[in-house]
């Protein structure tokens, strides 16, 4: 060595071949010093480490881009936003902003989008929980109410007799498409015939009328045939209960379950190959809404709802995490701890998230574990990703992080960190302070009896 | 220094078997014999060269030592740790 470098002690480590080597990207690819144009330092200077930073631009882009896929292939479509995949005021009213409905499942959700300002029409009542003041609320307001079983109808029946009045509501339904396996535990079976008992109840109550049909399939569908053939099984339903004399249904809601670029575990090749594109789902989906209803004059056609919240977000959010600590494990692997765990990405449960550095470091990569700072042995945010050696206060960007993170991260063992927002003019501002011990604590009441003593006796 | 690491490369040397080993200056190697690669960091790689050139770990040990001005008690410790590595991914 012709200078004094930092001792590190040496090593050798095999290759493994157990990991796909498509796509794999060069250490310099790997390099992402901004977000959205926003430099990672500057945001982590104002708001802190870790920091889940969203891009507004490219959430707007995402949801313009995929609405568009299905609405250039068939006259009317709704796209509702997810709540449950991120629910932070911003990136709700960014969408609804772009035009998207709300897609609520609890009673929290749903008022939430009333306090964004949601009409009440424009609101997709999903879930299995739907407590009867809150079916008051929703059905009074016009909400579209999707019914999971039979209390929950009879419920809603209750409501509009004592009212006086009629609630138009939806079913969702549940079949096997082939493809997938199926979801039983939502909705009504169509095999077993429950999905048509369900109707004939509707159609006997002089309180309710079935306007719709709603089916969801699943969650991250890498085959958009199996969404053809949801389609093509919820138009012979459709046209199965019209033939019997059943209202108009005016609606075919396809859920949601599209992909994002994510890497899930287990599937060996990498996003960039394993997931399809929009487009194809798109055209499956239309093309089979255009066979089975070919018959029908335009305008009896069902508006199509979809409820992508996966494929809108995902890669509009970023995780920033800092290194806090490195150590060599026995078994000869590098370890890096981080700041950030699957407290704050619960989904590194299930993803091997797509981790970038956010500048070039020196040395050999090596495989190396990415631990969280939590004091767990589940806290692992990569098992295995190739990186150089890292040192303390290196920065990692782990991205797509925008689904499902937001709202299942835990309030457990650490705060939850700050997310900001970097808008289209490249100015950036917090959507959600980092949390506090009081924000942990205020909800604490402490009895009477224990108000006093600090411990120290 | 104890006998068996300095057992351990004599042997690897004998049979030519660190003498093959192909190694990149980033650190990439291998091993021709059994196809295996493997990442070497920048220690690892100067550690086999001195080891290859010496043929002797301690004076590998005393040479890096003063190349890192890190105690020879600790590069000690190292450099037998990996030795005895390659002992296990080349024998």
């Amino acid at each position: 060595m012709t200078a004094r470098r930092a001792w590190e002690p040496p090593f050798i480590q095999p290759h493994r071949h157990d990991v796909s080597p498509f796509g794999r990207r060069g250490v310099d690819d790997d390099i992402q010093g901004a977000i959205a144009g926003v430099d990672i330092e500057t945001l982590i200077d104002r708001w802190g480490s870790p920091l889940f930073v969203a891009s507004e631009g490219r959430l707007r882009e995402n949801v313009r881009r995929i609405r568009e896929a299905f609405a250039s292939r068939y006259p009317d479509v709704v796209h509702g936003w997810s709540y449950k995949t991120n629910y932070l005021g911003a990136i709700c009213r960014i969408l609804h902003q772009e035009g998207s409905w709300a897609e609520v499942v609890s009673a929290f959700e749903y008022e939430k989008a009333r306090a964004l300002g949601v009409p009440g029409p424009r609101i997709l009542f999903n879930g299995p929980h739907k407590p009867r003041a809150i079916l008051e609320r929703a059905s009074a307001e016009g909400a579209r109410l999707h019914v999971d079983h039979l209390d929950e109808l009879a419920t809603i029946e209750s409501i509009a007799r004592d009212r006086g009045t009629v609630i138009p509501v939806t079913l969702r339904l549940n079949f096997d498409t082939g493809h997938t396996e199926p979801w039983s535990r939502f909705g009504f079976n169509i095999e077993s015939g429950q999905a048509y008992e369900a109707a004939v109840r509707v159609k006997a109550s002089p309180h309710l009328v079935l306007t719709g049909l709603h089916s969801h399939i699943g969650t991250f569908i890498l085959e958009p045939r199996a969404y053809g053939e949801q389609v093509r099984r919820m138009a012979g339903f459709m046209a199965e209960l019209e033939g019997e004399g059943h209202d108009a249904i005016t609606s075919l809601d396809i859920g949601g379950g599209l992909p994002s670029r994510n890497a899930l575990q287990g599937i060996y090749l990498p996003p960039e190959q394993a997931v399809p594109s929009i487009d194809s789902y798109a055209v499956a989906v239309c093309g089979a809404l255009e066979r089975a209803f070919a018959d029908r004059p335009r305008e009896r056609w069902p508006t199509l709802i979809f409820e992508s919240g996966r494929a809108v977000v995902d890669d509009a959010v970023s995780l920033v995490a800092s290194v806090v600590g490195t150590k060599r494990l026995p078994d000869g692997r590098r370890a890096v701890v981080l700041d950030a765990g699957v407290n704050s990405m619960l989904t590194a449960l299930w993803y091997d998230h797509p981790v970038r550095l956010t500048r070039p470091v020196p040395g050999a990569p090596e495989e190396t574990v990415l631990y969280g700072p939590l004091c767990m042995n589940i806290d692992v945010m990569r098992r295995q990703v190739r990186l150089p050696p890292l040192a303390v206060g290196d920065r990692l960007v782990f991205n797509p992080a925008g689904a499902y993170n937001n709202t299942q991260w835990m309030q457990f063992i650490e705060y939850r960190p700050a997310v900001a927002l970097v808008g289209e003019d490249g100015g950036h501002s917090l959507i959600r302070a980092a949390e506090t011990l009081e924000d942990v604590c205020r909800p604490e009441r402490m009895p009477a009896h224990l108000q006093t003593g600090d411990g120290t006796r | 220094m104890s006998t068996g690491t300095q057992r351990v490369l004599g042997e690897l040397l004998a049979v030519g078997r660190l003498q093959a080993f192909a190694v990149s200056a980033k650190g990439f190697a291998f091993d021709p014999r059994t196809g295996q690669s493997f990442s070497i960091n920048e220690t690892g790689v100067r550690t086999l060269e001195l080891l290859v050139e010496t043929g002797d770990v301690a004076r590998a040990v005393e040479r890096l030592a003063a190349d890192c001005e890190v105690p020879a008690e600790v590069v000690e410790g190292a450099v037998t740790a990996f030795v005895h590595q390659l002992g296990r991914y080349l024998a």
